[in-house]
């Protein structure tokens, strides 16, 4: 937390304190160097604290060796249900299977611990990556449902079979001696278990820090955007609650070592305990897990009465902490450090602050000048076709088809305007070629390649990006922690460096160059006075803004702009029309859905009409406003 | 074969009445009351001991029902209005409601001990022959008492204003509070008929098992069973058919693999089913519609 603070303090942007407790993510310059001195003294006492614990009783040591066990379960769980949404309670299913591999292996064959670590990782991974394939096809209640039947499942399995020992369970193995002479460094196990825990904690941390955090959230919360940022979220949900899954296995490699192993350990109320201690503690928190877990663990030790007043109690605590303070104790915590520099205070001048002041580079691009003089502009390239529609049908399970033979030629570095009543199947078409939904027939080209089965993230990977109607971001990210969402594909190897993302000299140089690419595309829409604000206190104007930004960031080939107008002032719309325009003098196709006909006409090559699911007329702007068909049913004249 | 088929439709009407239970809170809140099954056991602990202050067995049945009610409505206001005012898709009635069943499992073990106490036998004394079959006449109670239940629920939630507005509610709270539907009402109620259903079940199945505070747990897996590979979360009466096959699968797993195999075949039977169609045998969009469709295509939902 210190650390946090006084990166804060040093990076040169003022009053960047937002985002999550403990996790200022983008806005901040990697590890400078005072933090990572705050980062060393904690670490040191880290160690001199598990010192003392290897040298404590027995007593001392099972008491916080378990409450660790469980820290690294509930961290496992945060990383799924509170940076991804995905409430797993299979959890304990993990845990279960570590343990018993663990002491079956080294009580049966005499395996040795430290082989059956890695296998055990691998089993509990690969058990998580199947359970989220099966699962994550449908809801996210069906996703806790599903990890709570594998729970049960195992749970059953353990009481019935005869190698696990039924309901008496096994004793675990002890954990193998140092060799003679290094008896002074204290109980191996409490080295090992602290040791892992330190590090689960560190590769969490990292994560927040890294430009993935923002990614995931988004997949989290706005999983169109993150998709059509490029994110292949289905695959990055399994994998990630793959990894979950085989930290929890590793928790349960630890657990063998500390008495017995029994299905009681395991059932689903653990794992739902193991979920009380995230939410208790404080969910998407670095520390809420940790807090939590040495509350729930160590209760019993502290509460000292009747079993079941003690359980009473437990279930009261539980109810109230989870109703009264839903953020949990950290998030609550940091929410009162933070209530003392409220958001609104950071930057006063925001509102009154005169949108124009920064004259964007294509300075004098009134909306007329842009269309005429562009579209003279990009002759070369005028004959290639860069999106193709051939025949799209698309209609839902009841009711008329949405839409019917619909074909759509775009011509690299044209605007090509779709306009038509509500309900004429705009946004649909766009969809279709975004590939978010599937058409019953014919088929979607990009660059003259058939994309159709190509998901909506391979889709933007192939340079195709757009925007939503109702705009899909994170409102708890500041805008620039949206915008940088754009720039996931052009972050190599970002998954594998998250985890150590602070440590990383190259990280360094992606995170500054993360920044200074999120700038300035909020630069280019004229959203900067917003850049530190979250998306949850911008107006609706800037929500569309950030969506552009983000989509601009990535330097796309084709941008398909679903209702951009929607909620900007006429002076924002003016704007919108500038960066439009600067935009296709760079070579960049657009396809725009609109309604604002004064806005959009002018900037168009040529423009699409749909009704009722079929395509009307194409044609230039001017024969648009002229067609007879189009005034009737559209424009109303 | 028939013998077992029999026991375990009596024995899986119990389970559907608690799958119901379970459905019909989740239907109106998409909460799944993790209490369902305590709330099961508070009507057989309060029935017993009733019975046991001499009150005659009707006057017991109705107070156990009552109680049954009066935690489920209970477990409403604790564990499940706070989380969904504070936010609606947020998952923690998980630990509320486990919360909930912890604090009614120890208190009703705190008050009354852990152990069994006996329970009015009902129809217990009563038995039928059906060919080379025997039925007590409290299996056929349950039986006849969970079919009525389930056909009356369904008349209810498809015919008149009140189940509409369940519906309504279902499919879209906002928008049904929006049209001036009272949710908060409407869920207590939907909570009150849960623990209509199952307190309902806990007298019907309590002459077998006797009242034990720790009952619940293991019938509320049993009904949460029915529930899932029913299909129940998006119709509540398809809970009743999972029910009904849960009972008949782990009675005829008992019969045929060996005496122990009704602990952990439903779990396989759960696995697979929720493999092969993840929303179920019975829902709208299981497995059985759409075979259903696919034989009948002329046939078309007038409502």
């Amino acid at each position: 937390m210190a650390a946090g603070v006084a990166r804060a303090a040093r990076s040169g942007m003022s009053g960047k304190v937002d985002g999550m407790p403990g996790a200022p993510a983008l806005n901040l310059t990697a590890v400078s160097r005072w933090p990572r001195l705050g980062v060393a003294l904690l670490v040191a006492a880290y160690l001199v604290g598990t010192w003392a614990v290897a040298h404590s009783s027995l007593n001392v040591q099972s008491l916080v060796l378990v409450a660790a066990v469980f820290g690294v379960l509930a961290i496992s769980l945060d990383l799924v249900a509170g940076i991804l949404g995905l409430y797993s309670l299979g959890q304990g299913g993990f845990f279960g299977i570590g343990a018993y591999l663990t002491a079956i292996a080294v009580n049966n064959g005499g395996t040795s611990p430290f082989v059956m670590l890695p296998i055990v990782v691998l089993v509990s991974g690969a058990a998580g990556v199947m359970i989220g394939a099966m699962s994550l096809r449908v809801s996210g209640l069906y996703f806790a449902i599903t990890t709570f039947i594998f729970t049960l499942v195992l749970t059953v399995l353990a009481t019935d079979l005869q190698v696990t020992g039924g309901t008496q369970g096994l004793l675990g193995p002890s954990f193998p001696d140092l060799p003679d002479g290094f008896a002074w460094v204290g109980a191996p196990v409490a080295w090992c278990i602290l040791l892992a825990l330190l590090i689960v904690v560190g590769l969490i941390w990292s994560l927040r820090r890294s430009p993935l955090y923002p990614v995931l959230l988004a997949t989290r919360d706005a999983e169109p955007f993150a998709e059509a940022a490029g994110v292949r979220t289905a695959a990055l949900k399994i994998g990630i609650f793959g990894i979950s899954a085989a930290i929890a296995g590793a928790a349960g490699w630890m657990f063998s070592f500390l008495g017995v192993v029994s299905p009681g350990q395991f059932d689903w109320s653990v794992s739902l305990n193991i979920l009380v201690m995230v939410l208790v503690g404080g969910i998407n928190t670095t520390l809420g897990p940790l807090v939590g877990a040495a509350f729930v663990s160590m209760f019993p030790a502290i509460v000292n009465i009747n079993p079941w007043l003690q359980e009473i109690v437990y279930g009261a605590l539980s109810i109230s902490a989870i109703t009264l303070f839903p953020e949990g104790i950290v998030g609550l915590i940091t929410r009162r450090l933070r209530g003392s520099q409220p958001p609104a205070h950071i930057r006063p001048e925001a509102e009154t602050k005169p949108r124009l002041s920064p004259a964007p580079p294509a300075t004098g691009a009134t909306v007329a000048a842009g269309a005429a003089g562009a579209a003279g502009a990009s002759a070369p390239a005028r004959l290639e076709i860069a999106v193709e529609c051939r025949g799209i049908e698309f209609g839902y399970a009841v009711g008329p088809k949405v839409l019917r033979k619909v074909d759509l030629v775009v011509r690299r570095g044209h605007i090509h305007g779709l306009i038509g009543p509500n309900g004429s199947g705009k946004s649909t078409l766009a969809n279709v070629i975004a590939g978010r939904l599937h058409p019953m027939s014919g088929s979607v080209l990009l660059n003259g390649r058939s994309v159709d089965g190509i998901s909506p993230s391979g889709r933007a990977r192939r340079g195709m990006r757009r925007t939503f109607q109702a705009a899909q971001l994170v409102r708890e990210l500041t805008t620039s922690q949206n915008v940088s969402v754009g720039l996931y594909t052009d972050l190599p190897g970002i998954l594998r460096r998250a985890p150590v993302w602070p440590f990383l000299p190259s990280a360094r140089r992606d995170m500054l160059r993360v920044q200074k690419k999120s700038a300035d595309a909020i630069r280019a829409v004229e959203a900067d006075a917003w850049a530190d604000r979250k998306i949850a206190d911008v107006p609706h104007g800037v929500e569309q803004l950030t969506q552009l930004a983000a989509v601009c960031i990535a330097g796309p080939d084709i941008i398909i702009l679903d209702e951009p107008a929607t909620g900007l002032s006429s002076r924002e719309v003016d704007h919108l029309a500038a960066i439009l325009s600067q935009l296709k003098a760079q070579g960049v196709t657009m396809i725009i859905i609109e309604h604002q006909t004064r806005f959009l006409l002018p900037l168009c090559d040529q423009v699409t009409v749909l009704n009722a699911g079929e395509v009307i007329v194409t044609a230039t702007a001017d024969e648009i406003r002229a067609h007879p068909v189009v005034r009737q049913v559209y424009l109303g004249a | 074969m028939l013998q077992f088929i029999l026991s375990g439709i009596a024995i899986g009407a119990v389970y559907g009445l608690i799958g119901m239970a379970l459905a019909i809170s989740f239907y109106v809140t998409r909460v799944i009351n993790f209490a369902q099954g305590q709330i099961m056991m508070i009507a057989m602990m309060i029935t017993a001991t009733a019975t046991a202050a001499g009150l005659p067995t009707a006057v017991a049945l109705v107070l156990g029902i009552l109680s049954a009610v009066i935690v489920a409505v209970l477990s409403y206001y604790i564990a499940v209005k706070p989380i969904l005012a504070f936010n609606r898709f947020s998952f923690g009635w998980l630990v509320s409601t486990l919360g909930f069943a912890v604090i009614v499992e120890n208190g009703a073990a705190y008050v009354w001990g852990p152990t069994s106490r006996p329970f009015p036998q009902m129809l217990n004394g009563l038995s039928l022959h059906l060919g080379n079959a025997v039925l007590t006449g409290q299996q056929v109670l349950s039986i006849a008492v969970a079919l009525l239940l389930a056909a009356f629920f369904e008349l209810v939630r498809k015919r008149t204003l009140f189940g509409k507005l369940g519906v309504a509610i279902a499919a879209d709270p906002e928008m049904a509070s929006a049209v001036g539907a009272n949710t908060s009402l409407v869920a207590v109620v939907a909570f009150a008929i849960s623990g209509v259903f199952a307190g309902i079940a806990g007298v019907l199945i309590g002459p077998d098992t006797f009242a034990n505070p720790y009952l619940g747990h293991t019938y509320g897996i049993f009904g949460f069973i029915a529930m899932m590979i029913g299909g129940g979360t998006e119709r509540p009466v398809a809970a009743m058919f999972g029910g009904l096959l849960l009972g008949v699968l782990g009675e005829g797993a008992n019969a045929l693999i060996d005496s122990q195999a009704s602990d952990w075949f439903p779990f396989v039977v759960l696995v697979i089913i929720l493999v092969v169609t993840p929303r179920g045998l019975f829902s709208g969009g299981g497995l059985w519609e759409r075979a259903w469709r696919r034989a009948l295509p002329a046939r078309r939902e007038a409502a």
